[in-house]
């Protein structure tokens, strides 16, 4: 509950202009709208991996930037199209950065076990601040309505919500995971800023454990299905020769295991999704997301497949087709005009950062 | 040429869109008129993102205004010169033959990367893997065999015990090269099995009793436990395991999910049940055995001995029927015959051991006699191919 009213860190948000203190404000929903297409994305996607290929990766700064320029563009609210705004120079710096940081921690593997430890220590250390540093990084370069987004920094408490949480999160054997979560989740929303306000969080961390209580308990449920149906149909085939297994039997029990987590993951990926969004505000605006689980992982068992048989080249239409998912369950539910916003102060971050943490995948996906 | 845009302006200032018209004045100047704006300038004072499919353009104003424009190229005759790496990507995507250029590029880094960069990988990370790991490996792998169905050998102690001996001659001349790990040999009843030999990770060769059961002349046995030395040898256990998981290994690491790595360890006995080597490796394993049976004075001969034995239990597998380059196996007829050049070389190089050309024990066919349990080695005269096992699964040697 605590984490429902923090207040800024910093100087206090300069007010909207003069909002009507409403009580029950009525609201007029603005979806998301995505309208790129898999036909037009293969070809940047096409052309960036192949010329990212020719030149040993260093178009890749530029491929990122016309990815994200497309599905920026592409993705409107209220009519007005989101533009990327980072530049290829910066990004290929971070990426060269991160590739020497990545070499550096590979190389010390080939001296000694401690130098690596050490290196990897050293990324642990590091995470927090890459966290910071990269949503930063895209914040200040993503752009509506001709203003950009806002992170605000404040590595101390980014240091206590993604690396000290650990600590209690370790020694209550992973039963505060969902608090750790909420918290990180809180952190990474509230620091946000957009058109002159803060974005706050209004989701207590109670509200992250029956979604995964619900999956743990479901995948032990799983687990003891698939195990019970393994053994009476291993008894059934195989009989009390003690033979061996067929090896296709082993895959076979494999696939439904791994199968459930999947669906589960895709289940609590929307539920989690649902929380974030429909409890982050924007001044008095408020999200509503309307992920399905089932709908999540009918799209995430299609791409895979597509990907798997298409040797890749489908993987164009997988992202279009996630990201049109994505774009129509949310809307905006908007308290007043939704072009009632004003500028920030600018404040300049290096990209360095923000490429680090795509190499070293650390997904902090809102 | 048009020289009128219709486009929504932002000041950067406010979220306000003004709907506004962007005009060109002369050659080197544009007016911005609309809902209460009214700016001029110099082009070259503006700047404006590059063409990006169907994408709207944003043209960037110096006090941070920005007018969005719907994608039309007739825009970029203001603009000339201005970003022409990203004009020309531009194009690239959307000519037909450069997006098939692009994918003819894209395979052929896949197809390059499966065929030489990741075994290259595979086999930099398998020097990585100390042996005591590797040994480690090999004794769970041993494990779960047991569990899928390996039993303890029904062998008699002494015969087992001979065997294991003329192993051990063997991998005693095979240590020296590379690794120099101590082998050992372990036997298993398999009747689910059948006749197969494997060699585990970090050392340990595993031979079926219906193997030993199978073959009829000691030196069988030694050019069988010699191509699996071979495999040893030349780490193919760890490196083939590596090849063939190598994508989930990476996709782990890169999850940073470690546990879903030991699912190697699971892989690796359906793997060596399933006879997945490639050409290759038996290619080296084969000759790796021959010339280790010529050091230890033996004739390869014995292998295609072997094979034969070994193919007769595999009706269906027939010289021909199948493209060598389709086969995980080399064709098992190209095989025996590799082995027999193997054998006339050999024979060639000790006139002493094989007076003529033929050396002890080899001889026509036809004139084998039956010797089932030849413990006195190089006298034992012939094979036994009369052997049935029901057994017809396919074998990893």
């Amino acid at each position: 509950m605590e984490e429902a009213i923090t207040v800024a860190p910093e100087a206090p948000p300069p007010l909207p202009p003069a909002l009507p203190p409403t009580i029950g404000p009525t609201r007029t929903e603005y979806p998301f709208e995505f309208g790129g297409n898999a036909r037009e994305y293969f070809r940047i996607w096409v052309v960036n991996l192949a010329l990212s290929i020719v030149t040993l990766g260093i178009y890749s700064a530029w491929a990122k930037v016309r990815t994200e320029r497309y599905f920026y563009g592409n993705t409107t609210l209220a009519g007005v199209p989101f533009e990327y705004l980072a530049k290829p120079w910066p990004i290929l710096k971070g990426r060269i950065i991160a590739v020497i940081l990545f070499g550096s921690y590979v190389l010390a593997g080939q001296f000694s076990i401690k130098l690596q430890l050490a290196a990897a220590g050293a990324i642990a250390l590091l995470t927090p601040w890459l966290i910071v540093r990269g949503a930063a990084f895209r914040a200040r370069y993503s752009s509506w309505r001709g203003l950009t987004f806002r992170f605000v920094p404040d590595y101390a408490e980014a240091y206590v919500r993604y690396l000290l949480l650990g600590i209690p999160m370790v020694l209550s054997l992973g039963l505060m995971y969902p608090f750790v979560k909420a918290k990180q989740k809180a952190f990474f929303v509230e620091h946000h800023r957009y058109g002159g306000r803060w974005f706050t969080f209004r989701a207590t961390p109670g509200q992250f454990y029956p979604p995964y209580l619900i999956a743990g308990a479901v995948i032990v449920a799983w687990m003891f299905v698939v195990s019970i149906l393994a053994g009476v149909i291993a008894a059934m085939f195989i009989g009390p020769t003690h033979a061996a297994p067929p090896a296709w039997f082993i895959y076979a029990f494999v696939v439904p295991v791994y199968g459930g987590y999947f669906a589960i993951w895709a289940f609590l990926a929307a539920a989690l999704a649902n929380i974030v969004y429909n409890n982050a505000d924007l001044g008095q605006h408020r999200f509503r997301s309307t992920l399905k689980g089932h709908r999540l992982l009918w799209i995430y068992v299609g791409n895979t497949l597509a990907i798997l048989v298409s040797v890749g080249f489908l993987i164009p239409w997988a992202k279009v087709r996630l990201a049109r998912y994505r774009a129509e369950s949310l809307r905006v539910l908007a308290a007043g005009d939704l072009a009632d916003f004003r500028t920030e102060s600018k404040d300049d971050v290096g990209a360095a950062a923000a490429e680090m943490d795509g190499l070293f995948d650390i997904d902090i996906g809102l | 040429m048009s020289d009128r845009f219709a486009g929504t302006f932002f000041d950067g200032i406010s979220g306000h869109a003004h709907a506004v018209e962007l005009r060109r004045v002369g050659l080197s100047h544009y007016a911005l008129e609309g809902e209460g704006i009214q700016r001029g300038g110099k082009l070259v004072d503006l700047s404006i993102t590059p063409r990006l499919a169907r994408v709207a353009r944003t043209i960037e104003f110096a006090d941070g205004a920005r007018l969005l424009l719907a994608d039309d190229p007739a825009i970029d005759a203001w603009f000339a010169q201005r970003g022409r790496l990203e004009a020309t990507v531009d194009r690239l995507e959307r000519h037909a033959h450069a997006i098939a250029a692009a994918a003819i590029v894209c395979v052929a880094t896949l197809v390059a990367g499966a065929q030489w960069g990741l075994p290259w990988l595979a086999d930099r990370i398998a020097e990585q893997i100390p042996p005591a790991a590797e040994r480690s490996l090999g004794d769970q792998v041993l494990g779960s065999l047991d569990r899928l169905g390996l039993g303890a050998s029904t062998l008699d102690a002494d015969r087992r015990n001979v065997l294991a001996a003329r192993f051990a001659k063997l991998a005693k001349l095979a240590q020296g090269a590379p690794g120099g790990a101590d082998y050992r040999v372990e036997f298993r009843n398999a009747p689910g099995i059948g006749a197969n030999a494997f060699a585990l990770p970090g050392g340990t060769v595993v031979v079926t009793d219906q193997l030993v059961n199978l073959l009829g002349d000691d030196r069988e046995f030694d050019a069988v436990v010699a191509h699996e030395i071979g495999h040893q040898q030349h780490r193919h256990a760890i490196r083939q395991t590596l090849r063939t998981s190598f994508v989930a290994i990476v996709a782990a690491f890169f999850a940073g999910d470690v546990s879903s790595a030991s699912a190697v360890v699971v892989a690796i006995p359906t793997f060596l049940l399933d006879n997945h080597y490639s050409r290759a490796f038996e290619e080296e394993a084969d000759s790796y055995a021959f010339d280790l049976l010529a050091r230890h004075d033996e004739s390869p001969h014995w292998f295609a001995e072997a094979m034969r034995l070994l193919e007769s239990q595999h009706p269906d597998r027939r010289r021909g029927r199948e493209p060598a380059y389709l086969s995980s196996h080399p064709a098992t007829f190209d095989r025996i015959d590799e082995a027999e050049a193997a054998a006339r070389a050999f024979a060639a190089a000790h006139p002493d051991l094989c007076p003529a050309g033929v050396c002890p024990g080899e001889g026509d066919s036809d004139e084998e006699t039956e010797c089932e349990d030849c413990d006195d080695d190089d006298a034992s005269p012939g094979s036994n191919d009369s052997q049935s096992l029901s057994c017809d699964k396919s074998t990893d040697i």
